[in-house]
């Protein structure tokens, strides 16, 4: 072979071999995910390297976590993590989407198709399910007050299928009001104002949401207070320990008293920014009693701490970063950079302000702020791998929402559209086209099946009954979905199983376009090492 | 040349020296196996009879004891279901400190009789929500099954204190549990707070001190130091204590300092305006009534020698937590730097001494009257290992009295609330139609566990035991339990046995938590596990 001449340790697989390959790898991840689909789906247990347990029934963590070798599924992955980053969710989907569409084109390649054609008919395809997407659809308006409940249903249909379903709903509720917390009007919902915060304590269905912002260090004076109401509070990102100075000095003294004096003018600086900051103080909480709380993002060395604890200010340490920025916005008030001209104005407000110790850990507590724009997830859960498991839900479940408020629109759920999109590309669009291309949109309708197949496969109930009766009733003109429990058809609007319309949208044009290129590929060349051992 | 076809599934997919299990048998089964081995071990420890365990760690040391989460601990489980168990007993011990056992062998209980439940052809979906219908049933019956008037109780009343803690400490040291819940209630009262739910674990010490035994055992209020005074005065009454965190010695600026000397003269002179500003410092200490000085870091042998001159007694605690417990026994405020003290950051001690108890110096600060919050239970015996074990005892008590500080409900002990929960949700079960009916069924039944165990651990037969109790049930006798020394049933409130409810409820909760995750599960993927050197935490694995 040609290859051999130019490279004699290369490895090549060509024309058959090569598809098959392909298939079988995408069928191959397809069987791996499959059990994960829906609500009735299965967990998966990752057992890391280091014996660490995860749990998880997240698409995206397990392509993460899995470490994959093999070529085709890895680029099968790529486009599923892609998936996850702009949709944040439907990673499974992708997947067996993906590894359907391999097989059925699988079957008409071995009866002697060429993949160009099967290609050719998923383009097609593909563009008359996306113009069905638009007229399926249901629009819904979102304004300035958007309405709650269709948002909780896109969370619950999301989270119920990461999550069991009490937790899931308890959940849901969560999220809807966090995003409806930080958005603000004419601009784009940034979810990295949701400060995502973790407790390893009680159990999971202790999960809450907390207005205004939890931190995860306390206070490092034993005689500060570990609780305070009617908070002022100052952020601020100000050194208050004493720097080295660059270059490289030195003091010179021929007795004690002269060393002493050293001692007292080198903290002379730091100890005039903190008299500033208790100037403050006493500016705004003499005659009544408000306390003062001053987290700084900087540090704040011994002998400062001690002159705040003795003003009675609860100073916090080495905040985060994005902490600061989302402080301001849960307690209002801004960040100062300098301590020359504080005015009572940059100060923000929380009603109560205190800390949790959890055996070695500290948690501050700032909540019952003012019209916030920030807040907190606190997770909690008695061990770290609920803890992910929730903390991954949380994150897809924010997208969820967030998606909805900025599509405008939802899909509706449980396979009726992939049920109602086959109906459309069989009865309608094939009938358009002429020729063999007429087999490539069948088999992507066919392709489009296998969403509401798993459902039904993982809930236990016979896939061929289901989708008979699911096909029967859309030909009827009922749009209906699959319900998990019975197997029977339910219209999904009237059991609020909605979802996003941006990760269908994705779905369908990203599968096809990976489909076709592993369908195309002919030769499949390594160079230099085996291919099945990989070494 | 000729390439086979590839390799189909999973398998081919990933990377070399991952193992891959599935499905009902090679998943689930197989989990629910490790975990039964993990709670047989367990097992035999449940109890006032329960037998110890000898486990020799990676370090080599050596632990007999029959505390659960100890055991776990140290096994160093590597089966990944297991470890969720695990997990599950250590949250227990971290929530509540008790109960781990309770948690781990009940958990493993569940998880055999769903391994028949699944055996008979159930999905393990099915048991799932037959397992949490069950435990939300239970959860219910337990609140019904808490001792009328428990709610409100005297946490500062010794008697109602010993009678909640006793079950707890007697599953550890079976025997001695008169002395040392006693012990163990005297000092948990003695400092509590004004509100009890602020109660602080850390404020109860423990000191160990080899020889003697048990009944040496005392309580000081105050500190036990495991270290002798600095200077050669060893005893001092009645004074007051400054301290200082910072350290008893010269001052020193952060940027480095040198000395500039351009004759003999001034390097004379050096040394001696050193000498004067040391003396001035703890001559200012001294004047202001301060007979102690407790340093957080070094103290300077001039210091030290001006400390001497002015009779002050001279201690070094290096620890930052301990020095912040010595501020609380005395009620001193800890100062940075040496300077002269204000009268209220000084503390007050009764009385600061060294003794020597088995061979060891210690030094004992006593501060009987208010604003101590610190006391320390002096714990005696023969060897390490009784020693290590005693302490987990008292800090089991410790935190049963935080628990009680938190909610004081108590249910009947001695297995009672085990069968009558047993009972209850046996009833609950026929009224359930489904196929869960079956999994509920089996939840009761593995309540059976504890009296079984109990029974067995101590020798009686256990068969007979249950029976007659589920005979004393069902006439209607809730609180009948089983008297473990004559080996028959009685009445529990008889023998003033009681578990408090917020144990059993955390204990059985995350039970019935662990074991569906555990069953949740129908695949493992596990990867190669990582290299490097053994036990410390191997480092993280590579990402590809």
């Amino acid at each position: 072979m040609s290859l051999r001449v130019l490279n004699p340790n290369a490895e090549v697989l060509n024309k058959s071999a090569a598809l098959h390959m392909n298939i079988n790898a995408a069928k191959g991840l397809q069987d791996v995910l499959k059990s994960n689909l829906g609500p009735k789906g299965t967990i998966k247990m990752l057992v890391g390297g280091a014996g660490d347990i995860k749990l998880t029934k997240d698409g995206n963590t397990l392509l993460k976590e899995m470490q994959i070798q093999n070529p085709t599924a890895i680029m099968i992955a790529r486009t599923a993590v892609a998936q996850d980053d702009i949709s944040g969710d439907g990673t499974t989907s992708t997947v067996i989407f993906i590894g359907e569409l391999m097989k059925q084109s699988e079957r008409y390649i071995d009866e002697g198709m060429h993949p160009r054609v099967l290609v050719d008919g998923f383009e097609i395809a593909k563009r008359a399910t996306l113009q069905f997407l638009e007229k399926f659809k249901t629009p819904i308006v979102i304004g300035n007050d958007p309405d709650k409940e269709i948002l909780k249903m896109v969370a619950r249909t999301t989270l119920r299928t990461k999550l069991y379903e009490a937790l899931a709903d308890q959940l849901t509720d969560i999220v809807v009001n966090a995003v409806l917390c930080i958005r603000k009007p004419e601009e784009a919902i940034d979810l990295f104002m949701v400060e995502i915060m973790h407790m390893r304590h009680k159990f999971d269905v202790d999960t809450r949401l907390v207005e205004g912002l939890v931190l995860d260090h306390g206070s490092r004076h034993p005689d500060m207070k570990r609780r305070a109401e009617n908070c002022h509070i100052l952020t601020c990102n100000v050194s208050l320990e004493y720097d080295k100075s660059e270059v490289n000095a030195g003091f010179f003294y021929s007795n004690a008293e002269q060393r002493e004096a050293m001692v007292a003018v080198e903290r002379r600086q730091v100890d005039e920014r903190v008299q500033k900051i208790i100037d403050l103080k006493n500016k705004v909480c003499s005659g009544n009693d408000n306390s003062f709380v001053v987290i700084n993002q900087k540090g704040i060395d011994p002998p400062s701490l001690d002159l705040l604890a003795r003003a009675g200010i609860i100073a916090l340490r080495r905040a985060k970063r994005r902490n600061m920025e989302r402080l301001v916005l849960a307690c209002g008030g801004e960040a100062v950079n300098s301590v020359d001209d504080l005015t009572p104005d940059c100060l923000g407000w929380a009603g109560l302000v205190y800390e949790h110790v959890l055996g070695e850990e500290k948690y501050t507590f700032v909540e019952n702020v003012r019209n916030p724009h920030s807040c907190t997830i606190l997770i909690k859960g008695p061990n770290d791998h609920t803890i992910a498991q929730i903390k991954d839900a949380v994150r897809d479940g924010l997208r969820a929402v967030k998606n909805t408020v900025e599509d405008e629109s939802v899909v509706l759920g449980a396979g009726a559209f992939e049920v109602a999109a086959r109906q459309y590309l069989v009865n309608e669009v094939k009938k358009t086209v002429q020729g063999r291309t007429q087999l490539g949109i069948e088999a992507f309708a066919d392709a489009l099946l296998v969403v509401p197949k798993t459902l039904a496969e993982n809930s236990g109930l016979d896939t061929q009954d289901v989708i008979i009766s699911l096909t029967g009733e859309h030909d009827r003109g009922n749009v209906v979905g699959l319900s998990q429990h019975t197997g029977e058809p339910i219209d999904p609007q009237m059991e609020g199983i909605f979802d996003n319309y941006s990760v269908k949208r994705q779905i369908i044009n990203s599968g096809p376009v990976i489909a076709s290129q592993l369908l195309l590929v002919d030769e499949v060349i390594r160079a230099g090492r085996n291919m099945r051992k990989p070494t | 040349m000729g390439y086979q076809m590839q390799p189909y599934g999973i398998q081919a997919m990933l990377k070399e020296g991952h193992k891959h299990l599935s499905g009902l048998d090679e998943a689930v089964v197989k989990n629910i196996d490790a975990c039964k081995q993990l709670s047989v071990i367990t097992r035999t420890s449940l109890g006032p009879n329960g037998m110890n365990k000898m486990v020799i760690n990676h370090l080599d040391k050596l632990f007999v004891t029959n505390d659960a989460a100890t055991i776990v601990n140290e096994l160093e489980v590597q089966h990944p279901a297991a470890k969720i168990l695990v997990l599950a007993g250590k949250a227990q011990q971290e929530e509540i400190g008790d109960g781990a056992n309770l948690t781990i062998s009940f958990a493993g209980e569940l998880l055999q009789n769903a391994e028949e439940l699944i055996r008979m052809g159930l999905h393990p979906s099915e048991i799932i929500s037959g397992y949490t219908k069950a435990i939300n049933k239970t959860v219910e019956i337990l609140d019904e099954l808490v001792e009328k008037g428990s709610e409100n109780m005297d946490v500062r009343n010794k008697e109602q204190v010993v009678s909640r803690m006793k079950a707890a400490v007697a599953s550890k040291q079976f025997g001695q549990e008169d002395i040392l819940s006693s012990l163990v209630a005297d000092a948990c009262i003695q400092v509590c707070p004004k509100n009890p739910a602020n109660f602080n674990v850390d404020n109860v010490r423990v000191a160990k001190l080899l020889g003697g035994g048990l009944h040496n055992c005392t309580i000081v209020r105050g500190m036990v130091l495991k270290s002798d005074a600095v200077g050669s005065i060893k005893r001092m009454e009645k004074a007051k204590v400054a301290v200082f965190a910072g350290g008893v010695d010269t001052s020193a600026t952060e940027t480095k300092g040198t000395v500039l000397i351009h004759n003999a003269e001034q390097l004379e002179n050096y040394a001696k305006t050193e000498e004067a500003k040391v003396e001035e410092l703890i001559k200012a200490v001294a004047d202001s009534g301060a007979k102690v000085i407790v340093s957080g870091a070094a103290v300077g042998e001039m210091a030290l020698h001006f400390c001497e001159r002015y009779k002050l007694l001279v201690l070094k605690i290096s620890s930052k937590f301990e020095l912040r417990r010595f501020c609380r026994t005395t009620g001193a405020v800890a100062m940075l730097k040496l300077s002269r003290p204000n009268p209220d950051d000084l503390g007050y001690v009764d009385s600061v001494s060294v003794e020597e108890i088995g061979g060891v110096r210690v030094t004992i600060v006593k501060n009987e009257e208010g604003g101590n919050s610190i006391s320390t239970v002096v714990l005696r015996g023969s060897t390490d290992s009784i020693l290590d074990d005693l302490e987990r005892a008292v800090d089991d008590g410790v935190n049963t009295y935080k628990a009680m500080c938190r909610d004081s409900r108590i249910v009947p002990g001695a297995a009672a609330t085990e069968i009558e929960l047993a009972k209850r949700v046996k009833e609950f079960s026929f009224k359930e139609t489904g196929l869960d009916q079956y999994a509920i069924a089996k939840f009761a039944e593995s309540f059976e566990m504890v009296p079984k165990t109990l029974a067995e651990n101590a020798g009686l037969n256990a068969m007979e035991i249950i029976s007659s109790l589920y005979a004393e049930h069902a006439s209607g006798n809730a609180k009948v339990g089983i008297d473990l020394e004559e080996g028959v049933c009685k009445d529990i409130s008889t023998m003033n046995v009681w578990d408090l409810h917020i144990t059993k409820f955390f204990a059985l909760k995350y039970a019935a938590d662990a074991a569906c995750t555990v069953l949740r599960v129908d695949q493992i993927i596990m990867a190669k596990p990582a290299g490097g050197p053994r036990r410390d935490q191997p480092a993280g694995m590579d990402e590809d």
